[in-house]
């Protein structure tokens, strides 16, 4: 892995720089500075409310950012609409809810996007969503609705749906957040298995396990900012912050 | 077109009574269809089976039927039936309660439904009897589920007593219908109705609607 | 007291008509009501604030006030706000319509309000324009929650056309009583009419409760 990223070090997906963003009084983003570079996994950690899920949704501006800069491949993120949802094409994000369409098969929802916002036609798109429900494993539910499906099915649905666009990158907002236990781990794999394929992975996660095994660098946020980033053997043995040492032992780090 | 409101405050008594009247009957009918609606939805569940069929289709009925023809053939058809004569108010309140206990029954029904059949299985596990299980810990968190359909259906109520005006009861509708026709001034003597009814309706729907966003978030308990 | 049941089959061809007339005045209302429902609900998300505030007011007017008294009121405003002279019909009709518009826009507003903001997101994370996401994604799904209750709507619409019976209009209430004030048949003419309205209403109502299962939203 590290051999490979050194390889495509210089390739950087996605640049953050000093971004900053309010709700009214209150600061979600207080000045963020981080690299996502290619084929990285990096993995964002954190107390609830210090701004991780934010940084993602104003990734592919579901949010708008209030100061900074977001770089993506290169450039700046743009104001205009089209030229927007022309970025939102090549970054794939997968949602805590699932939010998959409940009027529409397993096998629908992933052809969507290439149908309708790729304007792909009929059997094409349905031949790359086949393809991509028997890659996280649920080819046999393709013809079944949302609601037949397990929480972890469902997001493995909503994983395959992302993937069938070709994105440059995935985002993943707490993914296994909404899961039974159980069905945690069906998610977490195919997620290993994207990043052993050299996918870029922006993950905010509670799962520390996963953040350690899979992650290449950990971003650790708290009130709007990062106060630690670095190699997950970094924060998880030898953190150099007060605040990750207290959320680390909050949560029982090491168990 | 001139707007002449002085005949609404020479004849505010004859209309005040009229205000009156619908606020009686709305109440009355409301109460009496209240107890009659759960009476039905409890006997409909928890009563003897062969109860089950009549009182489904009663309450279909009622559902089908337009309330005018309710209250026409209560005041001039049932009493050829019966022999008794029956004065307008109470055709109405009869007819009235009668046909919403239908609804006020169906009410009833869904809010129990929707309480967590778990909640009768560990009262039971706790050794309660069904008559105690219901009055203690379906009835009580039934109740709030059922509020804001209450709610609706007295604001349905207050709005059917103006039918009532059909079959001769002096509620605020007839008392403007007859005004209007001594006057000949109906704009005016409408539009004071219409003011009326919408401040006693208003405040019902806006608590409605407030409720149903209160309990929007319970769901299946 | 004697009854004479066959005042009824006498005039069975005028109550056949006046049945007639009250199903054509339930789906002209519907026609009307309808599309005028859709851009209301439309003005109030979506337009202008001042335009907003004035759809809202118009719906808010008639969820409170009592459909016989509109109907009254329409039958002397109507006249003499538009300069015509309107058929008892036409202004039973446009009494109803203005009424059932303001409940049909309350029902799209809440059914395109229902569905969850992260449906919305989603789709447009995947690249997909306002318009698109609103065409494949949120649109079907409100479609789903409207249908029921537009077809509740229905089925309280044509009880309501009983109402118009008050300005003469010649539907099936009016047209019964009517018959009872010639012939003094009362108790033969009010059952028959009830037995009529059951015998159309008890299907319908039956077919809400179908179609509210059929559409019981699961989230």
């Amino acid at each position: 892995m590290s051999s490979e990223r050194a390889a495509a070090a210089a390739a950087k997906i996605l640049r953050y720089r000093g971004v900053t963003k309010r709700y009214g009084d209150f600061a979600a983003l207080n000045g963020v500075d981080l690299d996502v570079h290619a084929g990285e996994v990096v993995c964002l950690i954190g107390p609830s409310g210090s701004g991780k899920s934010t940084l993602l949704r104003c990734t592919n501006a579901l949010e708008a950012i209030d100061g900074g800069e977001i770089e993506f491949e290169g450039s700046a993120l743009p104001r205009e609409e089209a030229a927007l949802r022309a970025v939102r094409r090549r970054m794939g994000m997968v949602f805590q809810s699932f939010e998959l369409f409940p009027h529409l098969t397993a096998l629908e929802n992933v052809a969507e996007g290439p149908r309708t916002v790729l304007r792909a036609v009929r059997e094409e798109a349905q031949r790359r969503a086949h393809a991509m429900l028997a890659k996280v494993g649920l080819s046999d539910k393709s013809a079944s609705y949302p609601s037949a499906l397990s929480g972890g099915q469902q997001q493995r649905v909503a994983i395959a749906r992302a993937l069938a666009m070709e994105p440059d990158v995935m985002l993943f907002d707490e993914p296994t957040s909404a899961l039974d236990p159980e069905t945690i781990g069906e998610v977490l794999s195919v997620m290993k298995a994207l990043a052993d394929e050299g996918m870029t992975m922006v993950v905010v996660t509670h799962e520390m396990s996963f953040a350690r095994r899979v992650g290449d660098w950990v971003a650790v946020f708290d009130a709007g900012r990062i106060v630690e980033q670095g190699p997950p053997k970094q924060i998880f043995e030898a953190p150099t912050t007060e605040r990750t040492r207290d959320f680390l032992s909050h949560l029982g780090w090491p168990a | 077109m001139d707007f002449d409101l002085s005949v609404i405050a020479d004849h505010w008594r004859f209309l005040g009574y009229g205000v009156g009247v619908t606020i009686v009957l709305a109440a009355a009918s409301g109460a009496a269809s209240l107890a009659l609606g759960l009476g039905i939805a409890l006997a409909r569940m928890f009563g003897p089976r062969w109860l089950r069929v009549p009182l489904v289709f009663y309450i279909d009925s009622m559902r089908a039927v337009p309330v005018l023809v309710v209250l026409v053939w209560t005041f001039f058809a049932l009493p050829m039936l019966t022999g008794l004569t029956m004065p307008p108010f109470a055709a109405a309140l009869i007819g009235l309660s009668v046909h919403l206990a239908a609804y006020a029954a169906e009410i009833v029904r869904a809010g129990v439904e929707s309480v967590r059949p778990g909640q009768t299985r560990a009262s039971l596990a706790l050794g309660m009897s069904r008559a105690q299980i219901l009055r203690r810990i379906v009835l009580p968190q039934a109740i709030v589920r059922m509020l804001p359909a209450f709610g609706s259906l007295l604001s349905v109520t207050i709005k059917d007593t103006a039918i009532a005006s059909v079959i001769a009861v002096p509620e605020l509708m007839r008392q403007s219908e007859t005004l209007a026709g001594q006057s000949f001034q109906p704009i005016e003597v409408y539009s004071f109705a219409m003011l009326v009814y919408f401040l006693l309706l208003f405040p019902v729907t806006r608590g409605v609607d407030r409720l149903y966003r209160r309990v929007a978030h319970l769901g299946r308990s | 007291m004697t009854f004479d049941w066959s005042v009824v089959a006498d005039h069975r061809a005028a109550l056949v008509a006046a049945t007639g007339t009250t199903i054509l005045l339930t789906i002209a209302t519907m026609a009307i009501a309808v599309p005028c429902g859709i851009v209301v609900a439309a003005v109030r998300l979506y337009a202008w604030p001042p335009l907003r505030a004035i759809a809202a007011a118009y719906v808010e007017l008639f969820r409170n006030l009592p459909l016989i008294l509109v109907v009254y009121w329409a039958f002397y405003v109507l006249p003499i706000a538009t300069g015509l002279g309107l058929s008892p019909f036409a202004t039973g009709l446009a009494a109803l319509a203005l009424n059932v518009t303001a409940y049909n826009a309350e029902t799209f507003r809440a059914g395109l309000g229902s569905i969850r903001r992260g449906q919305l997101e989603a789709a447009m994370a995947l690249g997909m324009s306002r318009r698109q996401a609103l065409r494949r994604v949120i649109l079907p799904q409100a479609v789903r929650r409207i249908l029921p209750v537009l077809a509740s709507t229905w089925v309280s619409l044509f009880k309501d056309t009983s109402l118009v019976s008050v300005i003469a209009v010649g539907e099936l209430a009016y047209v019964a009583m009517q018959i009872r004030a010639q012939t003094f048949r009362v108790l033969e003419m009010l059952t028959a009419m009830a037995v009529i309205y059951w015998l159309l209403g008890y299907p319908q109502a039956k077919l809400v409760d179908w179609i509210q299962r059929r559409y019981a939203v699961t989230e």
